[in-house]
């Protein structure tokens, strides 16, 4: 198995996974979306809000608000349902306090953290609104947690893979020039010197196939690598993409793990 | 309120609403704004093109 990085930033990364099989991959997807802890909002005590947005439609948005929970940040925490405290301790949460008059509207960045690694991701968020002397008050707990359980602790908002296109054509048919135009992507260029269509970037194929469907001639064929996949990861923020593929990783092979040891007892 | 997240895919696209609401103010075109805000997919576009603020 190879892998080759094509493009990597703060938030996103792309590579191709050559020679894998599509149950691997697949487990890889799926870790990496919902058994990579992070950290979001759970508990939220409201002491005072006089807004017009329910209490508990505002602790659905400070549940879904990203916090910075990369692996400085949430090392050595506790799961909360594995710590051993009551309800929650500094051991497995954070807390945040939000304290504010209005008039004018509150965003992510007044929430005041306890802890300075464990903060929203983005400072611009607005919460809601608050008119003329309208006061709001309260303290919320972040835990760490898993996709699995609340869509609010998937690290990843776009986390897929796709099989390796390709594109083969067919030398004894008609060469069929127009089929250029119709592909939404771009991937065809009319050569006509060469008496060809020629393939550009084929990793943007999306294999929509609206250039077989309106070849007539059989000339052109898409399909794909079976082994090969092109794997996208991106993330909310709350932690690097590439933190998110070794935790996953970690966390397949200590499923594997269990396997070893099981079958050695 | 503008959702959090894009509806479909999760992304955190209220934290953009603000900039994307002063630089439309400014008279830049909608569809500059969101390609430079890297707003790539047409599910989170449409999150901010579409938003009608009902709390005033
Ligand atoms: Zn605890
Ligand atoms: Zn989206």
């Amino acid at each position: 198995m190879e892998i080759e990085v094509k493009s990597k930033d703060e938030n996103e990364i792309v590579f191709i996974v050559r020679d894998a099989e599509v149950p691997f991959i697949n487990a890889i997807r799926r870790i990496a979306m919902m058994e990579v802890p992070k950290i979001a909002i759970e508990d939220v005590n409201i002491v005072q809000n006089d807004s017009a947005m329910f209490n508990e439609v505002l602790a659905h948005r400070l549940g879904l608000t990203p916090l910075i929970s990369n692996l400085d940040g949430i090392e050595g925490m506790e799961m909360a349902n594995e710590c051993d405290c009551e309800e929650y301790c500094p051991k497995c949460s954070v807390s945040f306090t939000l304290s504010k008059t209005g008039p004018g509207i509150i965003y992510s960045k007044d929430l005041v953290s306890t802890d300075s690694t464990i903060k929203p991701v983005y400072d611009t968020i607005p919460l809601l609104k608050l008119k003329e002397d309208q006061n709001i008050e309260l303290e919320v707990v972040a835990k760490i947690g898993l996709g699995k359980d609340h869509a609010k602790w998937i690290p990843t908002t776009v986390c897929a893979y796709k099989q390796y296109p390709k594109i083969t054509f067919n030398e004894d048919a008609e060469v069929n020039y127009e089929l250029a135009d119709v592909c939404p992507r771009n991937i065809l260029k009319s050569d006509k010197r060469s008496k060809k269509l020629k393939v550009q970037n084929i990793e943007d194929c999306s294999m929509c196939k609206a250039c077989v469907r309106a070849d007539e001639n059989d000339y052109i064929n898409i399909g794909f690598e079976e082994k090969n996949f092109i794997f996208r990861i991106e993330t909310d923020g709350s932690l690097p993409p590439e933190e998110v593929l070794s935790k996953a990783c970690d966390v397949l092979s200590d499923k594997a793990d269990k396997f070893i040891t099981f079958s050695k007892n | 309120m503008i959702p959090i997240r894009c509806i479909s895919c999760g992304k955190p696209v209220s934290a953009y609403f603000d900039e994307y609401n002063s630089r439309l103010a400014d008279g830049e075109d909608s569809k500059a704004i969101l390609d430079d805000m890297g707003l790539k997919r047409y599910c989170c576009r449409r999150m901010l093109i579409t938003h009608v603020e009902t709390w005033e």
